[in-house]
């Protein structure tokens, strides 16, 4: 009887360790595959960007690193991603990383203006080849998905009274809940734009940004985990993270529309 | 003797015990910070890891000497004569009369004469209702976004009341011309239409003004209806976000 029991134990044993041992491996094969996927979507943003001059126009190479002609590439890229939005008639969103803006624009309009406290971008797009990252940048991307703490279009369902007894006139709404606001924009390049609010006063204002957070890497880590366990490279997002004021935050968010296109000035 | 062999006999199943519940006690302090480290790994240091992968950065350069090239200020000078055709046709769209923008999430408005704000203050606009009938019947009422145009402008206007100003307040439905469709002094002085329907005009509910409460239309006060009025003329452009 009892050395059934040391037998059931150590087999209980083995078992745990072989499975510490199979979890131990497969977590150090998803961290490196995790780290392989910026490498894997660089090469991806080089073969669709870069830039072969024509084999009749001889240009000297080091044109393309001079600090000269990248200040007015840098122009010249952003004038055109705006212009290719503008000529949408729609409402756009331009973010502009050297003076830390970020604008609303209609039809070449700006028609709202903010001002970030703070920004990250990802280093995939501080350090990737600066012709390659500023022909990608020349033309907008576009906003496949969001996910937010408030809602875009905040509508309350109300029910037509049957008859005249029914009837309540409207009361004021109440303007004094105030709501966090962070939320992630999606664009269809991969490319995520985090807009955090800048206000962090309260508790439930922090609490409600972590768990925010939490729920993105969660997502994250099971999109990854999916495609790691299909033995591919998980799709690796650059990203642009930035704080603005909470009221900002909320224009751009009900401003831009569902599917809208956001422009880029590095 | 024989107590003490009893009490040595009880207390050894006892300290084993004690000793097991310890030892199961670490096995799952052990486990949990295990999972938690885990976890913290996958969520928090993968993504910090990734960041350390690095591509292959430019070296800006500022060669002096390859600046006085005559390919490189031949393709420099390109370059800016590219950017000023780009910097004329984007301030093109930038209309150089009289316009005017609406912040529906503030519920403000910014009048532009010449390209410089002219007048600002507040204004109200669609209140994201959505009103349903016990029927199928649903309107909702939002001010829409994007840009638009002065289609008309009026004086003194007159409302025509459509089909959910009845069903709000629960009255039957009337017919297209009925004279209770029409209603005077309730629109302000003035109305500027910006199609589909939606106007810029005044309102008797002006301490609403900076809040979302219209049925889609942008409702100002006297003052500000009548400066907006006087600016801006047909075809001048609205901007709605």
């Amino acid at each position: 009887m009892e050395t059934e029991i040391i037998n059931n134990t150590s087999g209980i044993k083995k078992t745990f360790i072989i499975l510490i041992i199979i979890f131990s491996v497969f977590i150090f094969y998803y961290a490196i595959m995790s780290m392989m996927s910026p490498a894997r979507k660089l090469s991806a943003i080089n073969n669709e960007f870069s830039v072969k001059p024509a084999e009749n126009t001889l240009v000297d190479e080091r044109i393309f690193s001079d600090s000269a002609y990248l200040k007015l590439l840098k122009e010249k890229a952003f004038l055109q991603s705006r212009i290719v939005m503008a000529e949408t008639d729609s409402i756009y969103l331009t973010i502009n990383l050297t003076d830390s803006t970020a604008n609303i624009e209609i039809s070449g309009v700006v028609v709202h203006k903010a001002k970030m406290s703070s920004v990250q971008t990802s280093k995939i797009l501080i350090k990737g080849d600066e012709n390659i990252i500023l022909s990608m940048l020349s033309s907008p991307f576009t906003i496949s998905n969001a996910y937010a703490t408030i809602r875009k279009e905040p509508v309350m369902i109300k029910m037509a009274p049957k008859d005249t007894t029914e009837y309540k006139p409207d009361i004021m709404p109440d303007t004094s809940i105030v709501e966090p606001v962070n939320y992630i924009l999606e664009m269809t390049n991969g490319t995520r734009i985090y807009v955090y609010q800048e206000e962090k006063e309260k508790f439930s204002d922090r609490m409600n940004l972590f768990i925010f957070n939490i729920k993105d890497r969660l997502r994250d880590t099971w999109s990854s985990l999916k495609s790691v366990a299909l033995l591919k490279v998980p799709e690796y997002h650059p990203f642009i993270k930035m704080r603005l004021p909470r009221a900002d935050a909320k224009i751009i968010y009900r401003a831009i529309p569902r599917y809208g296109q956001v422009g880029i000035y590095r | 003797m024989g107590n003490g062999e009893i009490i040595n006999e009880g207390s050894q199943p006892e300290v084993e015990k004690l000793h097991r519940i310890l030892r199961n006690l670490l096995i799952i302090i052990i486990s949990i910070l295990v999972t938690l480290s885990l976890i913290i790994f996958i969520l928090f240091i993968v993504p910090v890891l990734q960041e350390t992968t690095s591509g292959h950065k430019t070296e800006i350069t500022n060669n002096q000497e390859f600046k006085q090239d005559a390919s490189y200020k031949k393709k420099i000078s390109l370059m800016t004569r590219d950017i000023q055709l780009l910097s004329r046709k984007y301030s093109a769209y930038t209309s150089g009369q009289s316009y005017i923008v609406i912040n529906t999430t503030d519920n403000r408005f910014f009048l532009y004469r010449n390209k410089k704000l002219i007048r600002e203050g507040f204004c109200s606009s669609g209140s994201y209702t959505m009103l349903q009938t016990e029927g199928d019947k649903k309107w909702i009422f939002k001010t829409p976004k994007g840009k638009y145009w002065i289609h008309g402008k009026t004086t003194n206007p007159v409302w025509k009341k459509p089909d959910w100003a009845f069903v709000e307040e629960g009255l039957p439905i009337p017919s297209k011309d009925d004279f209770s469709r029409y209603e005077y002094g309730v629109l302000g002085d003035y109305a500027l239409a910006i199609g589909d329907g939606y106007l810029i005009h005044g309102t008797i509910y002006k301490r609403f003004l900076g809040m979302p409460v219209t049925h889609g239309c942008v409702r100002l006060n006297d003052e500000d209806l009548e400066i907006i009025f006087n600016t801006l003329s047909i075809g001048s452009k609205v901007y709605i976000f």
